[in-house]
């Protein structure tokens, strides 16, 4: 048995991994206050690298922890810890559409499921799927993909200059 | 390009250098290209005609432009130059250049000088495409256009608004005619395929019948003369035409315009020949006309006025011609009319020229030895008027009244009888006429009596080239001329014995006529004054030209207007049209404002919008397939 | 049932979760943080697939969507700043200038 354990133990960890991630995501819409709320929003992209890792795009998961907790989560945390004022907004929860907004996610939730139910998708083709080393990932991202390569590059820096300006607009109307 | 094509082009060059740029080029640059392109006009004209003539008087004809080519038809713009057209082309451009020199002095003081003479040749261009004109289309522009330069001249001085509305009024009576025309004109093509004026009176003439009644195109062409003729109905538009400047009413009022329907009627011989009701219509419309109008004019105390009704009442006496079946006797009566009525016009217009605009016989008198050149032009042409041979009156006069006696296509004592009667009251009138303008003891008051002055040579030469031929055209006989083209209709042989009768009775009649004139007038016309006093019902009808003017208003004038104003304005433009734009504008609105209620700000509600259309869409693709 | 079919329901469960969020919660910050949430649902279907399929597509998707989470995060924030700061408060409720 506990060779069948063994045997099974990726899948194991990736059933659990999951998992986790379904039930912080859950808690998510529960949690009162901000912070805990960005907590379990890590917790919920953690266990997704792990997921990630144990598919075997270790990479991905790599750059999950980096980019996404490393830096995106920590930009959300500096703001909650900016703009969190001590007052009665603050801890209500829910907004006036909470019972439609439950009602509406049931039914979403209900239509994905029918819609994945009768449709599956097959059996994974090649033996375990097959991994992705890094090396192959950014030849095909300088040759086949160089397009967006590039386009992300003007995203990211039309998003700094959209920040600066932001702020600047900010420090102008501060001053007068 | 032909000859005939230059003749009618020559005026038209004259409208386009006069009305650009004659303003800029002074008076005597106008005077010069407004007289001499017609006179070149009227040389070419006298080439033609005597290249007619060596031709044995075959026709000229000559393709100027096709116009348009619809399917199997096509319509050209061609010229024509046979007799009939000879003898209206050379009164139309001859008569036309001497009023175009008189106009020069007539003119002198007018500000709108350039206007002045690109309009007279713009008439002159349309008229002369009417009498060339070969097929009934070309006719029928240069009649519109004719009916164009008349409002144009008519309200030359359109900032008095009542000559403006005289213009306008022109205007209008043409078109009622026009539509008459129209549906001739219509009727033809339909029946015969063809607006070739020679070949559609082949067609009647020939030995097949065509599709329409001949009566019933005659009655629709002749229709369009009573408008341009002035005719019963239609005639009410000439007497206001004399708000125009006194060459206008001489070229276009008395020579030329109102001839057109005499020439359509001529030229459609071959229908009217084949259509024995719309003769016998032509003939009383003519001869009521002509009575009618002499009636009018006895009453008349404005100079021009007097000449107006005489002309209605001349243009009555071509039709009753007309209506005979003598065609070559009324063209005869157009050449002779346009030679004695232009110089009785031009002889008006120097009248008052010397009085310095008054144009009240009533308070002239005493001008023949003060203005002696008009008064002795204006002599001679009254007695042609008057029908005193041997001048050309007499001859054109004499001649419709043996046709209306004798002519086996409708003649008859009682038409003779009218038309005698008609003959008498224009002598009686026009020396009536004479004699108040310059006659007598001076009724004038002293400032106008010291400014009484002769006119300049332009003027005073035009009259003396008018009255010559007023006194001799006569012995032309254009008749003869004609009767290869226009025979002349058979006359009754009961009444052959009268035909030296007729001639003595119209002799007696133009003296009756004078002498009566003497008799009431000379002096202090007190004997008139008693008339007129004794029959003040009867004077007052008269001088009030019977009030057709108001019952026409009140028949169709007053209910037009109510009609435009209550149900095209009110109703149709206002209520329907307005309404419509302005209930889909206010339906626009009010819809927007629902709708943007949708717009809450509520970021909420727009992602549970999102999150609904998401499942609805899910549901969709899924249930599709 | 495979742990790829599984893996799918969680994503789609993922996605559903997030979207919930953005209706029912107040607080303007938790409503971007659910967005987050949304983006890594997708994300992690989109790697079962590159898993399950054996082409690096998936893999280059998963990163682009990286790079526009994260530049769409380095705006929206200092935009939600400024707007509390002259709101005077973090209640999405409350942000109805657009209305109408």
């Amino acid at each position: 048995m506990i060779r069948d354990f063994l045997a099974n133990l990726d899948t194991l960890l990736i059933y659990a991994f999951a998992a986790l991630a379904l039930a912080s995501a859950a808690a998510m819409l529960v949690l009162r206050t901000p912070m805990r709320v960005a907590l379990a929003l890590i917790t919920c992209m953690v266990s997704l690298g792990g997921v990630y890792g144990l598919l075997g795009v270790h990479f991905v998961a790599a750059f999950q922890v980096l980019i996404y907790v490393g830096a995106v989560m920590v930009f959300m945390v500096y703001a909650i810890m900016l703009l969190d004022p001590r007052d009665e907004a603050a801890t209500a929860r829910y907004s006036s559409l909470l019972w439609p907004g439950v009602f509406g996610f049931a039914l979403l939730a209900e239509a994905l499921a029918a819609g994945y139910w009768n449709d599956l998708p097959g059996a994974p083709r090649g033996a375990t799927g097959g991994s992705f080393d890094i090396a192959s990932f950014s030849s095909a991202f300088l040759s086949e993909y160089w397009l967006h390569f590039e386009l992300t590059s003007v995203l990211l820096l039309v998003a700094v200059v959209a920040a600066i300006a932001v702020i600047r607009e900010n420090r102008r109307s501060d001053r007068g | 390009m032909g000859l005939l094509t230059l003749i009618v082009l020559l005026p038209l060059l004259g409208f386009l250098v006069n009305g650009l740029a004659g303003n800029r080029l002074g008076k005597r640059f106008v005077s010069v290209v407004g007289c001499g392109l017609p006179a070149i006009a009227f040389a070419v004209t006298v080439k033609c005609f005597l290249d007619l003539q060596a031709g044995g008087w075959a026709p000229l004809a000559e393709t100027a432009y096709a116009w348009a080519v619809v399917g199997q038809s096509s319509f050209e713009i061609a010229f024509w130059f046979d007799r009939l057209t000879a003898v209206m082309a050379l009164v139309v451009t001859g008569v036309g250049t001497l009023i175009h020199i008189y106009s020069i002095g007539y003119m002198h003081e007018d500000k709108s000088y350039a206007r002045y003479f690109a309009y007279l040749n713009l008439f002159l261009f349309f008229m002369l495409l009417l009498v060339l004109g070969k097929s009934l289309l070309v006719l029928f522009v240069g009649w519109e256009g004719v009916g164009l330069a008349s409002y144009l001249l008519i309200g030359f001085w359109f900032g008095d608004m009542e000559k403006a509305a005289a213009g306008k009024k022109a205007f209008v009576f043409n078109r009622i005619g026009d539509a008459g025309f129209l549906l001739g004109m219509f009727a033809i093509y339909s029946a015969l395929g063809t607006f070739d004026m020679p070949a559609i009176n082949a067609a009647f003439m020939g030995a097949s019948t065509p599709a329409v009644s001949a009566s019933l195109v005659g009655i629709l062409l002749f229709i369009g003369a009573t408008g341009k003729s002035a005719q019963i109905p239609l005639y009410v538009w000439l007497p206001d035409a004399m708000a125009g400047p006194t060459p206008v009413s001489a070229l276009i009022h008395a020579a030329t315009m109102v001839t057109a329907g005499v020439y359509l009627v001529a030229r459609m011989s071959g229908i009217y020949l084949h259509a024995p009701e719309a003769s016998t219509i032509i003939a009383a419309v003519g001869a009521l006309t002509a009575l009618m109008a002499a009636t009018i004019a006895i009453a008349q105390d404005d100079i021009k006025k007097v000449l107006a009704y005489s002309t209605v009442s001349q243009l009555g006496f071509m039709f009753v011609a007309l209506g005979v079946g003598a065609y070559g006797v009324a063209i005869f009566h157009v050449y002779t009319h346009a030679f004695f009525k232009a110089c009785l016009f031009l002889g008006a217009g120097s009248v008052i020229h010397a009085m310095s605009g008054e144009q009240d016989i009533k308070k002239m008198g005493g001008l023949g030895r003060k203005i002696p050149i008009t008064f002795v032009t204006f002599a001679v042409a009254t007695a042609a008027i008057s029908g005193i041979p041997p001048l050309a009156g007499f001859f054109s006069k004499d001649e419709i009244l043996w046709y209306a006696l004798a002519s086996g296509r409708g003649g008859s004592v009682l038409l003779f009888a009218v038309m005698a009667f008609t003959a008498l009251l224009t002598a009686f009138y026009m020396f009536r006429l004479f004699w108040l303008t310059f006659m007598g003891a001076p009724r004038m008051a002293k400032e106008v009596e010291h400014h009484v002055h002769e006119s300049p040579a332009s003027m005073t030469g035009v009259l003396v080239v008018l009255a010559v031929l007023s006194a001799v055209g006569g012995f032309l006989s254009i008749p003869h001329f004609l009767e290869p083209m226009l025979p002349l209709p058979e006359t009754m042989a009961a009444m052959q014995p009268y035909h030296y009768w007729v001639m003595g009775g119209s002799i007696a009649i133009a003296a009756t006529g004078l002498a009566g004139a003497i008799w009431f007038f000379a002096g202090d016309a007190s004997r008139a004054g008693a008339i007129r006093a004794g029959f003040a019902g009867v004077y007052r009808v008269l001088s009030n030209k019977y009030y057709i003017d108001e019952l026409y208003d009140r028949l169709f004038g007053r209910p037009l207007v109510w009609i435009s104003d209550a149900v095209f304005l009110r109703l149709g433009d206002r209520m329907i049209i307005d309404g419509t734009l302005n209930g889909l504008a206010s339906v626009a609105q009010r819809a927007a404002g629902r709708l943007s209620r949708v717009q809450t700000g509520s970021l909420h509600k727009y992602a549970f919008l999102v999150l609904v259309g998401m499942v609805a869409s899910f549901v969709w693709m899924w249930t599709h397939g | 049932m495979d742990k790829v079919q599984v893996l799918q329901f969680v994503a789609a469960a993922l996605f559903a979760l997030g979207l919930t969020g953005v209706v029912i919660r107040r607080n303007v910050l938790v409503m971007l943080m659910c967005m987050e949430l949304m983006l890594n649902g997708v994300n992690l279907s989109l790697v079962t697939f590159a898993h399950a399929m054996g082409s690096a597509v998936g893999a280059v998707l998963v990163f682009l969507i990286f790079v526009v989470a994260t530049a769409e995060i380095a705006v929206a924030i200092p935009i939600v700043l400024l707007l509390v700061r002259r709101k005077r408060t973090l209640d999405v409720g409350s942000f109805s200038d657009l209305k109408g």
